[in-house]
């Protein structure tokens, strides 16, 4: 009986791996494959040969792009972002569960940041930014908050801050959306109980509120994770990594490997360490977690 | 004299109590209303600069000191938006391709997040879930390069119906995890209540479970949505006639050489946020739906 | 017999007609695109159509950002593509993959190649001395100014020299006013700024092919370390601070808000500054020059190439050489903004001694003082050197490292 019903579930399963295999294990194959050959496009494409661990060994002890630089700037950028974007998101979850007059159209506008696409939204900030005539600067005047105009992306001090704020606004809304499906499916019953108990609304949020949607917490802050690892487009338009490496991260490390040195071989390096370093990220994540538990509730 | 130190002793206290829960929840209702309002104005500085440059001519966009609303207000961007481009087609196309693939993805993982969601054994359900999540650690540049030969090869680039199957593909991964998570806070034994009632196991899956995860699935497909919607790379790698280039390609081709032309891509900016404010206003419908009374008691 | 009768017509008509009417489809992928680029070459093809039917010639224009991978991707995989536009920083690469047809024997049976501008020639024959392209646009640099706000200052005189424009942005900036001088270049492509000024003083450049290369190059030079001193002297005393981070948006930013009054630009910024600015508010003025009274210009250049692969070059020859008419290509300059490839559209077409225009003119004819020195284009150095220089120059500029450090990393990077 058991054995049957793995493999109902299995073939449930078929679609969406024929699609995944089509559009991602496929070409993903390839693209590892370019990072262990001397793919530069300088080069005639027909000399293109392995070269062992090459690339790799390159992009670690590049003298002028500071490899363990951008290791720490990864860090900071996925930690910082992920933590901020999913505390506030839960509270604007939390906010948005009791029923007001125009809710509808109020949460549309605070989700619309995650309506943006990454390169508009860098463009925009990176604009508001502008340490001599952004829309911020002008404000924090206005109101007498700053007496003098603020470098945020010309100073190394500032420009890593900066870009995280950006993130941490586009990436609110993701949290607040799941979080609210997810506290939508806990049972009025459990939470009327624990107040007749006399939980506290504190005590209510992290021993009823927040176990019950664990699940929905461990996925998202997982592909958050991911996705924050894997999104260059905000930095690269705000400081293309700058000032000298200060927002340099992985992602945009490939990309300037790509588009500026069209040096595949490299660029693909990158990609396959941002892929190792996630791998295990979530394998280890996963145990933790005991998401793997999670499946008969 | 008796009478009210019986009403001072015994109904006093109660009535302090209550207005001192009135005051809480004042108290709390002013907080709330404050962090709403908080988190309003941080959403809405950026749009309001989009909406105020979309509304300035060429003269009033670069002024120092900042105009924060223009002098004279113009709606030329709008009006160039439409005349410059084939905005309306390249909209259609956008609508088109995001409603249905975010649709596709999340017929399919609504099969594979709920079988997600109910392998009882551990090691394939964290080796499904690993090839799951593995799809989402790889930077979509690395995919680009073959995926294109290979459809180039095929004669199959520069085809809408192409870029609605790997869009579909994009967002399967992600909504069979969330899918899952959602289906995993519903119990094992609603699904086997239906089936003692007649149902099949797809019916019961579609009839019982699917209706008490909406608020999920509601989520799901407006992410799906948004995402397929603002997807820039793929669609202009893969696309080449005017007759078939998404919102995105059009937006980015107001950055030139001669730089950003604000005006017009600000007004672009607001036109395509149009649809997706819609979705995230009709999902929201669903999300806060919650579940009826009692449906999960076990 | 009557049906039989019809359907032979038919059978015929079908099989007939395509022969009659065949036409050519050739594609054409554009890369500099911008909105109103796009709609101007497909006005100009609706016009070659016109007058050569059975040639259909279809546009792709992806956006600038992503251009250039596209038309890589294309290439490489062969995709069906006749005309391509390729420009200086991808016409290494497409050559090195056999992807562009060698054009010197379409050049030889071509009149019009004998009116090409010297530096459109270079530009042709930027890769192993071979005709590869037909140059369409030339970029330049020259001096912007906002008269207006220098007059506001006190400033009345037109700086001469590389001197004379660091000494009138020192003596306007007033970060109390939010005044400064010069629209500061501090990334994408910012190393084209410092090298105008650091290469200024080395008389001995004009004696080599390129700017720098890997046989010669002066970054250690002490004439080549006292421009860059001065260059870096600008920054901090006569540019905002913020510079560090500008583009191109923020410098034209800058010039049109009237905080950096000096900007050195291509001729493309012409058509932009003009719809966010009154045109008698800036003058254009060839570039200052350096103490022994010459200045070096780079060029950037897109031009049209055609694929190796491509099926019917012959056709996709005679486009290109109708695009590159002295008639079509001012046409097409003067609205896009760029300069000419071809000498006699300068005197034909009276836009480009217009105001604005004026001082590129000069800067192209008068070639005792302005000498045009490509960079090392088709080294293989060259690629990612910009970000190199990019991140390098940051660093000096906040900093955080010595200038003559990173010289020295500079020449050995070119050396080794």
């Amino acid at each position: 009986m058991r054995h049957k019903n793995t493999g109902f579930l299995i073939v449930l399963m078929i679609p969406a791996f024929l699609l995944l295999g089509l559009v991602i294990f496929f070409p993903v194959v390839k693209g590892v494959v370019i990072a262990f050959q001397n793919y530069n496009l300088n080069n005639d494409l027909s000399m293109v040969h392995f070269n062992g661990l090459e690339n790799f060994k390159a992009i670690v002890t590049d003298t002028n792009f500071n490899f363990w630089q951008i290791i720490f700037n990864t860090l900071i950028w996925i930690y910082v972002s992920l933590f901020f974007q999913f505390v506030l998101g839960l509270i604007l979850a939390l906010l948005l569960r009791e029923s007001f007059r125009g809710r509808g159209i109020y949460s549309s506008l605070v989700f619309y940041p995650w309506a943006l696409s990454g390169f508009a939204i860098g463009l925009i900030w990176a604009w508001m930014f502008n340490g001599q005539f952004g829309l911020v600067n002008d404000l924090l005047m206005k109101f007498h908050l700053i007496h003098q105009n603020i470098g945020f992306l010309s100073d190394p001090k500032f420009a890593m801050m900066s870009v995280i704020i950006v993130n941490i606004w586009y990436g609110i809304p993701f949290f607040a959306i799941m979080l609210l499906a997810g506290l939508q499916s806990i049972p009025k019953e459990l939470l009327e109980a624990a107040e007749i108990d006399g939980a506290n609304s504190v005590k209510r949020l992290f021993f009823v509120i927040l176990p019950y949607i664990k699940a929905t917490i461990v996925s998202t802050v997982l592909l958050r994770t991911i996705w924050i690892m894997n999104f260059p487009e905000i930095i690269y338009a705000m400081t293309s990594g700058g000032p000298s490496n200060a927002t340099n991260i992985l992602a945009t490390q490939m990309i300037n490997k790509l588009m500026k040195f069209y040096d595949y071989g490299q660029g693909s390096a990158v990609g396959v360490m941002i892929m190792m370093i996630l791998f295990f990220f979530a394998m280890f994540y996963l145990k933790v977690s005991g998401a793997k538990e999670e499946g008969a509730a | 004299m008796s009478k009210t130190t019986y009403t001072s002793l015994v109904l006093e206290p109660e009535r302090a109590a209550r207005s001192a829960a009135r005051r809480k929840k004042a108290v709390f209702t002013g907080m709330r209303i404050f962090l709403l309002a908080l988190y309003l104005a941080a959403a809405l500085l950026p749009l309001y600069w989009i909406i105020a440059t979309s509304l300035k001519g060429g003269r009033e966009i670069y002024t120092y000191p900042i105009r924060y609303w223009p002098q004279v207000l113009t709606f030329e961007n709008y009006a160039y938006l439409f005349k410059i481009s084939n905005f309306h087609v390249y909209f259609r196309n956008s609508v088109m391709v995001s409603l249905l693939a975010s649709l596709g993805a999340l017929l399919i993982s609504m099969l594979s997040g709920y079988a997600l969601s109910r392998f009882r054994a551990k090691q394939i359900r964290l080796l499904f879930l690993l090839a799951m999540y593995f799809t989402q650690i790889i930077p979509a540049y690395m995919i680009m390069t073959p995926l294109y030969t290979f459809l180039a090869q095929l004669g199959l680039s520069d085809n809408l119906l192409s870029l609605f199957v790997i869009y579909t593909g994009m967002m399967v991964a992600f909504s069979t995890i969330m899918g899952s998570s959602f289906f995993a806070m519903v119990p094992v034994s609603m699904e086997e209540a239906a089936q003692i009632d007649g149902c099949n196991r797809i019916q019961a899956l579609f009839q019982i479970i699917v209706p008490l995860v909406l608020p999920g699935l509601a989520a799901i497909f407006s992410f799906a949505f948004v995402n397929i919607w603002n997807e820039l790379f793929l669609a202009v790698m893969l696309m080449s006639s005017d007759q078939n280039l998404t919102v995105p390609v059009a937006l980015n081709s107001f950055i030139s050489k001669a730089g950003v032309s604000w005006g017009v891509l600000s007004a672009g900016i607001v036109v395509s946020l149009l649809p997706t404010l819609i979705v995230f206003a009709v999902a929201q419908k669903y999300i806060v739906i919650g579940l009826t009374e009692g449906a999960v008691k076990e | 017999m009557k049906r039989l009768f019809l359907i032979a017509l038919l059978i015929v008509a079908v099989l007939g007609l395509p022969v009659l009417a065949e036409t050519k489809t050739l594609n054409f992928l554009e890369v500099m695109t911008s909105p109103e680029r796009t709609v101007m070459i497909k006005d100009m093809i609706a016009e070659y159509e016109s007058g050569h039917p059975g040639i259909k010639i279809n546009l792709i224009s992806p956006p600038y950002e992503q251009a250039d991978q596209k038309a890589t991707l294309m290439l490489n995989s062969n995709q069906p593509l006749d005309i391509i536009e390729v420009r200086d920083n991808t016409i290494k690469q497409f050559v090195n993959n056999k992807k562009l047809a060698n054009l010197g024997k379409f050049y030889r049976s071509w009149k019009e190649s004998k009116t090409l501008t010297p530096v459109a020639m270079m530009a042709a024959k930027t890769v192993n001395n071979t005709l590869y392209i037909v140059p369409q646009c030339i970029f330049v640099k020259a001096l912007f100014i906002r008269t207006d706000v220098l007059e506001k200052n006190g400033v009345t005189t037109v700086p001469a020299t590389i001197a004379d424009l660091i000494k009138t942005c020192e003596k306007i900036t007033d970060p109390s006013k939010n005044q400064y001088g010069f629209a500061w270049r501090g990334k994408s492509s910012e190393m084209k700024f410092a090298d105008f000024f650091a290469s200024a003083g080395i008389d001995d450049i004009k004696k080599d092919a390129l700017l720098y290369s890997e046989t010669k190059n002066y970054f250690t030079d002490s004439r080549y370390i006292q421009g860059m001193k001065a260059y870096i002297e600008l920054f901090q005393k006569g540019a905002p601070k913020d510079g560090i981070n500008w583009g191109f948006n923020e410098q034209i930013n800058g010039f049109v808000s009237g905080t950096t009054p000096f900007l050195i630009q291509d001729p493309d910024a012409i058509p932009l500054i003009d719809k966010m600015l009154d045109p008698n508010k800036y003058i254009v003025v060839p570039v200052p020059v350096g103490p022994t009274g010459i200045a070096y210009l780079d060029y950037g250049f897109t031009g049209l190439g055609i694929p190796s692969y491509s099926k019917t070059q012959s056709q996709a020859w005679d486009f290109i050489q109708w695009m590159s008419s002295a008639e079509k290509n001012g046409y097409f300059c003067e609205h896009y903004g760029a300069l000419p490839v071809q000498s006699t559209a300068f005197t034909t077409n009276k836009y480009f001694q217009g105001k604005h225009y004026a001082a590129f003119l000069k800067e192209m004819t008068t070639t005792s003082k302005y000498i045009f020195r490509p960079f090392p284009q088709s080294s293989a150095k060259w690629p990612g050197w910009g970000s190199i220089h990019e991140a390098d120059m940051q660093s000096i500029l906040l900093g955080q490292t010595k200038l003559e450090t990173v010289l020295t990393k500079w020449k050995e990077y070119w050396s080794k």
